[in-house]
């Protein structure tokens, strides 16, 4: 019998085939350039517009630049950030093992020592005091100090802090510090136009290109209602999971009122607003 | 010498000394009456008469009227009855010679009306007695029924004399047992007074006379329970009554009137108001239905009499909404209530619609759905469709705004509101109707999302090559510059309310394919309705051709080209134009090829006549299903030479009514609206400003304005008025821009926020709240209204010289306040897992596994982040109790007290003492009120908690006062020290809405810890909180409901009373939630602080 799962040290992962990204402005060329130029990246923008598979794509596409060769892209940590992430989980930390106590390194330390593209996903979420350590690597040093052991590291060539943000829950307590932001390039990302975004669904879905086109339609109207009532417009991840819903036999008004409408909110009456959306674009 | 001449000899001296008149009127009684009776009989009657006159003093009075009387009489009864009744006046006469003068001056009359008596009839009296004969028994008992009113003075003689003079009138339409129940009435109102059982009684005859038969038993017996529930209330229902009761269904009157009697004597004097409302109610009901109306109250009566009077009150509200097979359903839970449970209150309070358990039976029953329920979904919706924010509001609104729009029942809107008729009920399913709804929304943001508004003038569309500039050559220059690109397009056209038709057509026709091109989910419903209107649609063989045209046209926009008719012989240029209409279908055609569209059509519609019945109607013809399907624009301009048939007598073309769910479309009015509104809001692109003689040029111009009005001066009168409507409108809306974009700016730094508005108006926004019934145990929906406004503002004195005199205290409080601060982080250590390695822990762990004491591996560190989140909302009672003084405190007898200094020192001295005894003005609660206010500041600031403070009062259910002092997100500064130095008494106390619209507010604040803190001097207590102004216990339960309903919700309640006797209420108003008494009411500020750090701390 063998395990269907695959086992493998953070910093030995990388892309082995292209990910799917469509491209909506200069994003891929600016990203290769900061890339080149050791400037760390920090992508804004709403959740699932797709900065995650577009640092993917990045990590895969790279794979031609720093001499690398083969089909494999350069590797890539993400670290989902969240609230209890201290700076020893970024890091690392002395594990008691029999009677010694023994070092492990942090996805952070790892990406610098292998020179991978660390990924900070949601970097708002962990604290601010965590978040400090991360300055020097993110100037023309490029060090990480470990204190615990005394060390200082500098960064393999391949290394990239990226960090994502969502300006969407901006409150006071959830912002970046200003000294943190002002060390990245910001590339701003929103949900793609109505036709891309088909587009996206449509390959990603598997879908037909016009259901695709009336989930596209669909997210155009849902996201008209940020900021009245919803939080946040709907992502393309939801259309595509619609999208997946629709094309294996599920009726269209049901994906969407569960892929779409439950999925964005609980407040029955924007529930009720967004699903009457829904019934006026496609038929029963 | 006749017989009766002997007799007047006879009685002649006698009589004489009463009056020489007596004598005169007894000889020619007497000589009247020898025909009709023997000799014997007559000198029989001679003296009854005689002992009659000399009965009393003035019972000659009685004598006259019976010598008068006699011969008629005399007439009609037979001779035993005429003595009968002969001494029915005699007895009458004792009591007073005024009644039974009364009494035989009405009898002849009376006689007439009083009908046979069937106990008495021919068979057995024999041949004395006509058909007329009455029986003894009735004048007897109209006598007694007389004298009945008679109390001994003289009021009550002139009412019973009065009862005698109409009683004729009276007899002619009731019974006997009818008199007697009027009667009774009658002595029972005057008891009370006689103007008004005099006033009744007059209008008595009249009354009885106009109802029907069978009606006037179940009225007097109203008028008996009324008079003896209400006997204020009697005159108005004899005035009104007859014109009430004949609005009910005939055969159902007196099952109304028991039911309305059963009532007044369980509500007193309400009865009468109760039967008024309802018996307006039932008429404002067909009258087939009362039977079954009247039923289901009848079944209610058993248990409620009260229930079922409010039950018929109700019905047209609830008949409106549900169909009149459904009322039972309706009525089922409420006589569950009733029956079952014994809940009288509460079934009555159902019935008359004050509960919210009645009022969801009815929204679910009901078919019809109301725009105020789904209004915040339509607003959703149509900001999801078109991405602006839209308000949408009911048709009713752009009417009374004056400002273009007249239809009320339709769907439009003005650019920036979507107004839909208030209720729609045209399908029996509730989801049908709603769908209705949709497709008017729909179909308005439609003209918003699809750019009907947009047009701009000279611009290339999709499909249609422009005009303009050959048909602009065509006419004469303009004389000034239009306002908007629309007015620019139209002046154009000669015909304005025919291009303003086809444009309306050609537009609503593109809208309605790109809405279903869109929006596959709401084409069925789309085309249900176009259908729909399309079958509404009048006549067209009936219209002068050109309206017929466009008729047709519009039957075609609908969808429904098989509801065309077109006189053969003109088919061809129907084509034409179907062609040219079919352009706008296709995708991606724009407002602009809308209106090139509009002008081909114009080109053809202006050259038909507008004459009828050129055609017979035969020749009248549905054209083939798919002519002029393909969209084609015509060939040339204006060029469309067919022969047109010659017409005589033009009519004026007229706009056809437009459907529904289209309705009105001005888009020159919406452009120019918009164009105000950029004026106000003081970026007018164009750099032109408008004055106010181009506005209302232009009005003029727009055709459907002037339609209502006639007269030239009143159109001018309505357009200054319309004007300004417009203006204001215009300036609202820019405002309102203006504020929102103030507060966006002010988000980037709040700080200087607070300023910015000051010039604000102090505007009330107005909240609604259900209020617990505890006797029903259910809600009252949307009973109470409340007023949120921004509190006055006094001055920055008080607040700092509270401060100064507090000062020791406040210090004390701030520090105390400032210990409670909690450390952000706090390291929590010997955890089994955690952040760190604890070194020092982890040495001494393996130390002691060494030394083999083996504990337990509790080595690692961990902080943990503690945030204080504290949201407390202050509830200040501001009722005229606050007012109240407190007792003088004791005042500190200064040494001074008495004068000992030098006495040229004196009148100084005693100035000083005088201003020092004014400066000290006794304390009002609100007073300590406003310095636990102070204190309590200060305290959080320190603290850092949020907070607002709100005080409360009002008067009356739709009238609660809520001052906002500190919003809970509002910075502390100046403007809050200034508003609490204005906490003032106002009125009363309803507790109730001002904890649920403080429950909103802290609802919708996010905070982990939310508190409520009510601070108050009293019970609660308002106009209309309780059955009646004694009552306590309604205000003091719905208090309670309003407490656990913050508990609910997450908030935890606390309340603060200075009322020395507030144990007794608090204990049952709070049961389970804090509550404190302050019994030393000087000790509140300092109570205040130290609650709050135990009521706050985590």
């Amino acid at each position: 019998m063998t395990s269907s799962f695959k086992q493998m040290a953070v910093e030995d992962f990388r892309l082995t085939s292209e990910p799917y990204y469509l491209p909506i402005a200069d994003e891929v060329q600016l990203f290769e350039t900061a890339y080149d130029q050791h400037i760390p990246v920090l992508l804004k923008g709403p959740t699932g517009c797709g900065k995650t598979r577009f640092v993917e794509y990045m990590s895969w596409r790279l794979h031609g630049h720093l001499n690398r060769s083969g089909n494999e892209g350069v590797p890539l940590i993400t670290v989902a950030c969240h609230e209890d992430l201290t700076a020893s989980d970024l890091v690392g930390r002395y594990l008691l093992e029999g009677e010694e106590t023994r070092w492990i390194d942090g996805p952070i330390t790892r990406a610098v020592k292998v020179g991978a593209i660390c990924y900070l996903d949601e970097i708002v979420e962990a604290r601010k005091d965590t978040t400090v350590l991360i300055h020097p690597l993110t100037d023309y040093r490029r060090l990480l100090p470990i204190d615990k052991r005394g060390e200082l590291l500098e960064a393999a060539e391949g290394f990239l802090l990226v960090l994502s943000y969502n300006p969407g829950y901006q409150s006071a307590l959830k912002d970046l510090k200003h000294s943190t932001r002002q060390r990245f390039i910001a590339i701003e990302f929103n949900y793609p136009p109505r036709d891309q975004e088909t587009e996206i669904i449509r390959i990603e879905a598997g879908c037909s290109v016009e259901i695709a086109g009336e989930l596209a339609k669909l997210a155009e109207k849902v996201r008209n209602l940020r900021e009245h009532g919803l939080a946040e417009g709907v992502s393309t991840r939801l259309l595509v999971y619609a999208g997946k819903l629709i094309a294996n036999g599920i009726s269209p008004r049901r994906a969407c009122q569960t892929a779409v409408v439950w999925g964005l909110t609980d407040d029955s009456e924007v529930q009720q607003s967004i699903e009457e959306v829904v019934t006026s674009i496609f038929p029963e | 010498m006749s017989a009766a001449d002997t007799l007047a000899d006879q009685y002649a001296a006698a009589l004489a000394q009463r009056g020489v008149v007596l004598r005169d009127d007894f000889i020619e009684g007497a000589r009247a009456l020898e025909d009709v009776l023997d000799p014997a009989d007559l000198e029989r009657w001679a003296s009854v008469a005689a002992d009659l006159a000399a009965q009393s003093l003035r019972s000659w009075e009685a004598a006259q009227e019976f010598f008068k009387a006699s011969p008629q009489v005399a007439t009609v009864l037979p001779f035993e009855l005429l003595m009968r009744w002969a001494r029915v006046a005699e007895h009458l006469c004792e009591s007073s010679p005024l009644i039974a003068a009364a009494y035989i001056r009405a009898t002849p009359a009376a006689l007439e009306q009083i009908p046979p008596d069937p106990d008495f009839d021919i068979g057995i009296q024999g041949e004395f007695l006509t058909e007329q004969t009455i029986s003894k028994t009735d004048l007897d008992r109209w006598a007694e029924a007389g004298e009945r009113l008679h109390q001994g003075n003289w009021k009550s003689i002139a009412l019973s004399v009065l009862f005698f003079e109409l009683s004729p009138k009276l007899l002619a339409s009731l019974s006997m047992e009818q008199i007697d129940d009027l009667i009774d009435v009658l002595v029972i109102l005057a008891e009370r007074s006689y103007q008004l059982a005099q006033t009744c009684l007059e209008a008595a005859p009249d009354l009885f006379a106009a109802l029907d038969f069978n009606d006037r038993e179940p009225f007097l017996q109203f008028a008996a329970a009324l008079s003896r529930a209400s006997w204020a209330d009697t005159r108005l229902y004899f005035e009104r009554g007859p014109d009430l009761v004949v609005r009910i269904e005939a055969e159902q009157r007196g099952a109304f009137l028991t039911l309305a009697s059963r009532v007044v004597q369980s509500s007193g004097r309400q009865g009468f108001p109760h039967f008024m409302e309802t018996a307006n109610a039932l008429g404002m009901i067909p009258p087939s239905e009362h039977a079954a109306l009247l039923g289901l109250a009848g079944t209610l009566a058993r248990r409620s009499p009260v229930a079922a009077m409010a039950f018929l009150r109700s019905a047209p509200i609830v008949l409106q909404r549900i169909t009149a097979d459904q009322l039972a359903q309706w009525v089922e839970p409420g006589s569950r209530l009733l029956f079952d449970d014994g809940n009288i209150e509460g079934a009555d309070a159902y019935f008359q619609l004050q509960s919210t358990r009645a009022e969801q039976t009815l929204t679910s029953l009901s078919a019809r759905v109301e725009l105020q329920a789904i209004h915040g979904l339509l607003r959703m919706y149509a900001k999801a469709l078109t991405g602006a924010s839209i308000a949408i509001r009911s048709s009713e609104d752009l009417v009374e705004k004056g400002i273009g729009w007249v239809t009320e029942s339709m769907a439009t809107t003005e650019g920036t509101a979507i107004f839909l008729p208030p209720f729609v009920g045209v399908y029996p399913e509730q989801q049908s109707n709603f769908q209705c709804y949709k497709v008017f929304t729909t179909h308005q943001t439609g003209r918003i999302e699809f750019g009907s508004f947009g047009y701009r003038y000279g611009i290339e569309g999709a499909y249609a090559p422009v005009s303009v500039t050959e048909r602009e050559a065509a006419l004469a220059p303009r004389e000034r510059d239009a306002l908007t690109e629309m007015e620019r397009y139209y002046d154009l056209f000669p015909q304005r309310t025919l291009i303003a038709s086809l444009f309306t057509i050609a537009e609503d026709t593109r809208v309605d394919a790109q809405v279903s091109r869109e929006y596959g989910g709401i084409r069925v419903w789309l085309r249900r309705l176009q259908s729909r209107e399309a079958d509404r649609r009048p006549d067209v063989m009936d219209q002068g051709l050109r309206n017929a045209f466009v008729e047709n046209l519009l039957r075609a926009s609908l969808g429904r080209r098989d509801a065309i008719r077109w006189p053969a012989p003109l088919m061809p240029t129907l084509e034409t134009a179907l062609s040219a209409l079919a352009v706008v279908e296709q995708p991606g055609a724009t407002v602009e090829d809308a209106a090139e569209v509009a002008a081909a059509l114009y080109d053809i519609a202006s050259i038909l006549p507008n004459t009828r019945r050129n055609y017979d109607d035969e020749e009248w013809e549905q054209p083939p299903a798919d002519m002029g399907s393909e969209g084609q624009m015509p060939s040339g301009m204006g060029q469309d030479q067919r022969e047109m048939p010659e017409g005589e007598g033009d009519e004026e073309f007229e706009a056809p009514q437009q459907p529904e769910f289209r309705g009105d479309f001005k888009p020159e009015l919406v452009q120019l609206l918009s164009r105000l509104r950029d004026q106000q809001a003081g970026d007018d692109g164009e750099g032109m400003s408008l004055s106010r003689e181009q506005v209302m040029d232009m009005l003029e111009k727009s055709s459907e304005v002037s339609l209502s009005e006639q007269a030239q001066g009143e159109v001018a009168a309505s357009m200054g008025a319309f004007l300004t409507n417009l203006e204001k409108e215009a300036q609202a809306a820019a405002q309102a821009q203006k504020k929102k974009q103030q507060q966006q700016d002010g988000e980037g730094d709040a700080d200087d926020g607070e300023e910015n508005n000051a010039d604000l108006p102090n505007e009330v926004t107005w909240s609604y709240y259900d209020e617990w019934d505890f006797r029903a145990s259910d809600y009252r929906p949307r009973w109470c209204r409340v007023g949120e406004r921004l509190g006055d503002e006094g001055t920055l004195e008080y607040y700092q010289d509270t401060l100064q005199r507090h000062h020791g205290l406040v210090v004390e409080t701030r520090r105390q306040f400032e210990l409670m601060r909690p450390e952000s982080f706090r390291r929590i250590k010997k955890l089994e897992d955690g952040e760190e390695l604890d070194l020092d822990r982890a040495i001494e762990f393996i130390v002691d596994k060494r030394a083999g004491v083996g504990p337990l591996a509790q080595i690692y560190w961990r902080r943990n982040k503690v945030e204080r989140d504290v949201a407390v909302a202050f509830l200040m009672d501001m009722s005229a109790s606050t007012d109240e003084e407190v007792e003088k405190p004791r005042v500190n007898e200064r040494p001074d007290g008495n004068f000992t200094g030098d006495p040229r020192n004196y009148f100084q001295w005693l100035a000083e003492r005088r201003s020092r005894l004014i400066a000290e003005a006794p304390k009002r609660i609100v007073d300590l009120e406003k310095e636990s206010l102070v204190l309590i500041v200060e305290a959080l600031e320190a603290i850092g908690d949020s907070y607002g403070i709100y005080g409360f009062s009002g008067y009356g259910r739709d009238n609660v006062e809520y001052h906002v002092i500190k919003d809970l997100g509002e910075k502390f500064g100046d403007k809050v020290r200034r508003r609490i130095d204005k906490i003032q008494p106002i009125r009363s106390t309803r507790m109730g809405p001002a904890i649920r619209h403080t429950i909103a507010k802290l609802e919708e604040y996010d905070a982990k810890v939310k508190i409520l803190i009510l601070v108050s001097d009293g019970r609660p207590q308002d106009h209309g909180y309780g059955r009646d102004r004694t009552e306590k216990e309604y205000a003091v339960h719905d208090t309670h409901q309003a407490l656990v309903e913050a508990k609910r919700a997450g908030i935890m309640p606390f309340l603060i009373t200075v009322d020395k006797e507030g144990h007794d209420y608090m204990k049952e108003m709070c049961s389970d939630v804090g509550y404190e008494v302050v019994d030393d009411i000087e000790q509140l500020p300092r109570r205040l602080t130290s609650l709050y750090k135990v009521i706050a701390a985590d």
